[in-house]
């Protein structure tokens, strides 16, 4: 072997072991110290727990209302996603295969879109929805998460059925079936890949969204998990056992899926820096 | 219904959920908004057409210009921090530089997972008293008594902010130039291998001009990721202390829902979408220029 060869394998040693380090050591301690007493915590941070101290999860839950934000996070999540996939493989259907002129232009909205964030629209759509009166309510909450997903979704979705061949769709519609007919039986299963990849990305933007909630709700009852930990974790509780749980409560359910999912969510990530 | 109608009748019954939700949900606040941002108003009551008055007031209050040199730091620590670490890495895992590419590659790309909130939490622990950072150095330097007071200082209380973004995103990069790393065709750089080009040879001249467009479009996406940065500097500091920590986004949040001056946050808003048009803009040109370069 070539003596530069080694140095930069030594190197990458080097840079990988760092950083990998540098990200798993503080989730690591966090969990670690999510077992501890708050005493405990304060005098000796860095030491592992010295027994399964568990009254800390049990306090969280139940004190910080962590089971009505889980059940909305899940709610918001689910719902959400389903339907901005749906809505999106529609559109991208329709803007991809049916050759009208104005698709270009309403494509193009979307990819404008792409470039607006929550923050810019965020007071006026907090004064729409206070004004029509779905302002701190599920729906209210429901419609602009799909709106936000929308964008990027339909790229995703167009993109991929412009690769389908127009010839299936073709032999089917002169056989007679419509166009609805062809979306949910034709282009639909084809693509599974892609919609899987759209779930997985989309889920996880809803799961982890902070803003729209914190704003257009107030009601313990309909707020998600990030908000939920952070008025929890940030304002009440002087209790460090107790934020490190619901820390860990916010963290590992989206540990696991994403240790199910990583391919996944890599690709939606990959596809959106994609160009052509 | 004829066959024309019928397909025309499809079409729209697939696109109408998209755009009215669109429209509704973003094209039209984006209009309302930039409608309100000359006018005051306090969410209720007429509001009162002020013309450029907000802007100005913006423009000359020292807060917002502290927040705005902010988000630019933030700006270059994505462009300048996390996409080159990003690339790095995805480089030396593409190359096989290290055996069990696959573990390291898992572990980076973890925080993409972690809402920011938690994140935020869980790095104000870590800088907190009774925190990692606090517990090394106090082991390392010998002096039991030491604390952080990075926070007090209006300059430099952003760096750590810096190095949580840092952490965040940069797996989010390796991720993305990984994925393109690999759609280059090996053949060539295996005939440039035996052609006897080095290893640095083979990245200016094959692997990096094949990856502009790639670098181009993440630059975008950073620039315009900084400049929304909210969720985490909202959870980690509010902005604070005495806003040293400021940013627009927070800027915008404080005065709109804090202050009630809608046209007053309106006009903020505008501004971070069109700074955000702006340094695209820019950045695009700089990259054609970079493109025609190697062609």
């Amino acid at each position: 072997m070539n003596k530069t060869k080694i140095k930069w394998n030594v190197i990458a040693y080097f840079v990988m072991i760092t950083f990998t380090l540098l990200t798993i050591a503080p989730i690591v301690w966090m969990i670690l110290n999510s077992f501890k007493p708050h005493s405990d915590i304060v005098r000796n941070p860095l030491s592992p727990p010295t027994s399964l101290y568990l009254q800390n999860f049990v306090r969280s839950w139940v004190q910080g209302h962590l089971g009505v934000y889980f059940y909305n996070s899940i709610f918001y999540s689910m719902i959400s996603t389903v339907l901005t996939v749906i809505i999106a493989m529609g559109s991208g259907y329709a803007l991809s295969k049916f050759r009208y002129n104005f698709s270009k232009i309403i494509y193009m909205f979307y990819t404008l879109g792409l470039l607006i964030t929550v923050h810019s629209v965020i007071v006026p759509l907090f004064i729409m929805e206070t004004k029509l009166g779905i302002a701190n309510t599920r729906l209210g909450v429901i419609i602009p998460y799909i709106a936000f997903g929308l964008p990027f979704q339909v790229f995703l979705a167009t993109t991929y059925v412009k690769g389908i061949p127009d010839a299936m769709q073709e032999s089917a519609i002169i056989d007679g079936a419509n166009y609805l007919q062809v979306f949910f039986t034709i282009i639909l299963p084809i693509a599974t890949p892609i919609i899987s990849t759209m779930f997985i990305y989309t889920f996880l933007g809803n799961w982890n969204e902070f803003i729209l909630v914190q704003t257009l709700t107030s009601e313990i009852a309909i707020r998600s998990l990030p908000v939920g930990i952070n008025s929890f974790a940030g304002g009440m509780s002087r209790d460090y056992g107790l934020q490190f749980s619901a820390l860990v409560i916010g963290t590992v359910p989206m540990i696991i899926f994403y240790l199910i999912f990583r391919d996944k969510i890599a690709q939606g990530f990959a596809a959106g820096a994609t160009k052509e | 219904m004829t066959f024309k109608q019928q397909k025309m009748a499809s079409y729209w019954l697939l696109i109408a959920p998209g755009l009215i939700l669109f429209a509704a949900v973003i094209v039209f606040p984006v209009f309302y908004s930039f409608s309100l941002s000359f006018t005051k108003w306090s969410g209720y009551g007429k509001s009162l057409f002020v013309g450029l008055e907000n802007y100005r007031n913006i423009f000359s209050d020292p807060v917002f210009l502290h927040g705005l040199r902010n988000n630019m730091l933030i700006v270059a620590i994505s462009v300048f921090g996390q996409i080159p670490l990003g690339f790095l890495l995805a480089y030396m895992l593409h190359r096989k530089m290290v055996r069990g590419g696959e573990f390291y590659q898992t572990m980076i790309f973890l925080p993409i997972t972690i809402s920011p909130v938690v994140v935020a939490l869980l790095w104000n622990q870590i800088f907190s008293s009774s925190g990692i950072v606090t517990a090394l150095i106090r082991n390392f330097s010998g002096n039991s008594q030491y604390v952080m007071k990075i926070f007090e200082d209006k300059s430099q209380a952003i760096i750590p902010i810096l190095f949580v973004l840092l952490w965040m995103h940069t797996g989010t990069y390796m991720i993305i130039y990984l994925a393109n790393l690999q759609k280059i065709n090996p053949s060539v750089l295996e005939a440039a291998q035996i052609d006897g080009a080095t290893e640095g040879q083979m990245f200016f001249r094959i692997i990096l001009p094949s990856m502009v467009g790639t670098i181009t479009t993440t630059a975008i996406f950073a620039i315009a990721g900084s400049l929304k940065a909210f969720d985490l500097i909202y959870a980690m500091t509010g902005g604070g202390p005495a806003h040293f920590t400021e940013v627009i986004a927070i800027y915008m949040y404080t005065n709109t829902f804090k202050y009630y001056k809608y046209g007053f946050g309106s006009a903020v808003s505008i501004i971070i979408v069109l700074l955000s048009v702006g340094l695209i803009l820019i950045l695009q040109s700089a990259s054609k220029k970079i493109e025609k370069k190697y062609e």
